[in-house]
């Protein structure tokens, strides 16, 4: 799955709903803006911060304009609404990200590699 | 002058070309590892480096060396002696494709997590003790108990319907109604079968003499328009008059209340008049509530039976200019929202 390299990320994202968006990925969505615009499009990415990317979007800015744009950044402050596709499972797919996450982190079994949470050497 | 030979030589090296009389191999020494005369570059491309440890085993990253180093892996060669990283590392792997795909394959499926029951089973009772509570999104949501998001906890459990107060730049955008799914301490919220009521933010000089959005005031526009519509009215053109005129409530109720028609179309053609409204062909709908037909009499009212149908007579007039009602009230009915956190201004329980 598509999950963040950074580990500050991945615990970030863990912690929040955020990781109910990164399960968005290749979903068709819509994305209320902070500003009552709305852009409807491919999720491409969604980060810890919410930024979100979206492809072949229809921008519909808040006078009403609307543009088709090939790709399309939001920052994660700029987010009001995320319309959640209806064939999306909310619980399933927080777990699924969730055990994604979790497949990550324990790669290598227990002696092998760097751990993230390391534990305590006994003394 | 021979460097540059060597060189060009080992450029060349997939076209080993033998030239009976000169000899294009470089001399031993430079590509030899421990001498002072070693030269990287060439060992790189040169076709014959000799390799001090031909059967030592190769690592993919050091920590596989850790391991290894350890006992717990077994090497690929006969040697236990370490492979070393750079040159050596390098021409090992210029000796051919990787090590055999489905081995390689196996390996790191040894290494994943979950990999196999009997790998579960194996290290099940370390595993219990070793693994911490899983601290995430899900198990967090009932650690709250006390504390107002113990609350939403509550709602979701039970499946409360909430009502989501959101916020725009100043005050009250609107309200979310809806059953809770999950939460988290952003307050970052996902809604099910949600039907929102909601007005856009008035810009310009009306912001200043805006009065405060209250969910009250909120509300009963809504129900005004929509009583307004219920009576077949464009709410288009019955937002107008009632944006324009300070008594539109008493224009929409005294409507059904059996005035004369004769005074109830000239009220209408004053306050049209006024508005500069469209002439336009009336259909009879809107005055059948009242118990009248009131077929063409110029009146200014469109009516139709959709008021899709009637927006797209009115839209196929260009040369008036659309006029937007800023004050409008919007419904629209969503069946799973995601809420940023940030704009959530109050949740109210519905009991």
């Amino acid at each position: 799955m598509e999950v963040s390299h950074s580990v500050k990320e991945r615990t970030i994202a863990e912690n929040s709903l955020v990781i109910l968006l990164q399960g968005l990925h290749g979903h068709v969505t819509t994305v209320d803006l902070r500003d009552e615009s709305t852009a409807t499009g491919r999720v491409t990415n969604v980060d810890a911060f919410m930024n979100m990317r979206l492809a072949e979007v229809t921008f519909t800015d808040r006078q009403g304009t609307v543009s088709r744009l090939d790709e399309l950044f939001v920052t994660g402050r700029n987010v009001r609404y995320v319309h959640i596709p209806d064939e999306v499972d909310i619980r399933a797919t927080i777990e699924r990200q969730l055990q994604a996450i979790h497949r990550v982190r324990y790669f290598g079994g227990r002696d092998k590699g760097r751990k993230e949470f390391p534990r305590a050497k006994h003394k | 002058m021979e460097e540059d030979e060597g060189a060009a030589g080992g450029a060349e090296q997939r076209r080993p070309r033998r030239r009976p009389g000169a000899e294009r191999s470089p001399s031993p020494s430079r590509l030899d590892v421990s001498s002072s005369r070693f030269d990287p570059l060439l060992a790189l491309y040169s076709a014959s480096t000799p390799l001090p440890f031909p059967a030592a085993p190769c690592f993919n990253n050091l920590a596989e060396y850790e391991s290894f180093q350890r006992g717990l892996l077994r090497p690929r060669g006969r040697r236990s002696a370490p492979s070393r990283r750079g040159p050596a590392a390098a021409r090992a792997a210029r000796r051919g494709p990787p090590a055999a795909d489905p081995e390689r394959i196996q390996r790191l499926r040894s290494l994943m997590v979950n990999a196999g029951p009997e790998q579960e089973a194996a290290e099940g009772g370390a595993a219990a003790r070793r693994r911490r509570a899983p601290r995430n999104v899900l198990t967090r949501m009932p650690l709250h108990e006390g504390s107002p998001l113990g609350e939403l906890h509550r709602c979701v459990r039970d499946g409360v319907k909430i009502n989501v107060h959101i916020r725009t730049f100043k005050g009250l955008r609107g309200v979310c109604t809806g059953f809770l799914v999950a939460f988290d301490k952003f307050w970052n919220m996902a809604l099910t079968d949600v039907d929102e009521t909601y007005r856009k933010p008035v810009m310009g000089k009306a912001f200043y003499a805006e009065p405060q959005l209250t969910l009250t005031r909120l509300f009963d526009r809504l129900k005004l328009q929509e009583s307004s519509v219920k009576k077949g009215a464009d709410s288009k053109t019955v937002s107008e008059e009632l944006a324009l005129t300070n008594d539109s409530q008493t224009f929409g109720w005294k409507v059904g209340s059996g005035r004369g028609r004769a005074e109830d179309e000239r009220e209408k053609q004053k306050r049209l008049g006024r508005a500069g409204e469209k002439k336009m062909p009336g259909d009879s709908l809107h005055l059948a509530a009242r118990g009248e037909a009131d077929v063409g009499s110029g009146t200014a009212h469109t009516e139709g039976a959709s008021a899709g149908g009637t927006r797209a007579r009115s839209q196929s007039r260009k040369k008036r200019r659309p006029k937007v009602d800023y004050q409008q009230v919007f419904t629209r009915h969503i069946n799973q929202i995601f809420i940023r956190g940030e704009n959530v201004l109050l949740v109210h329980l519905a009991h």
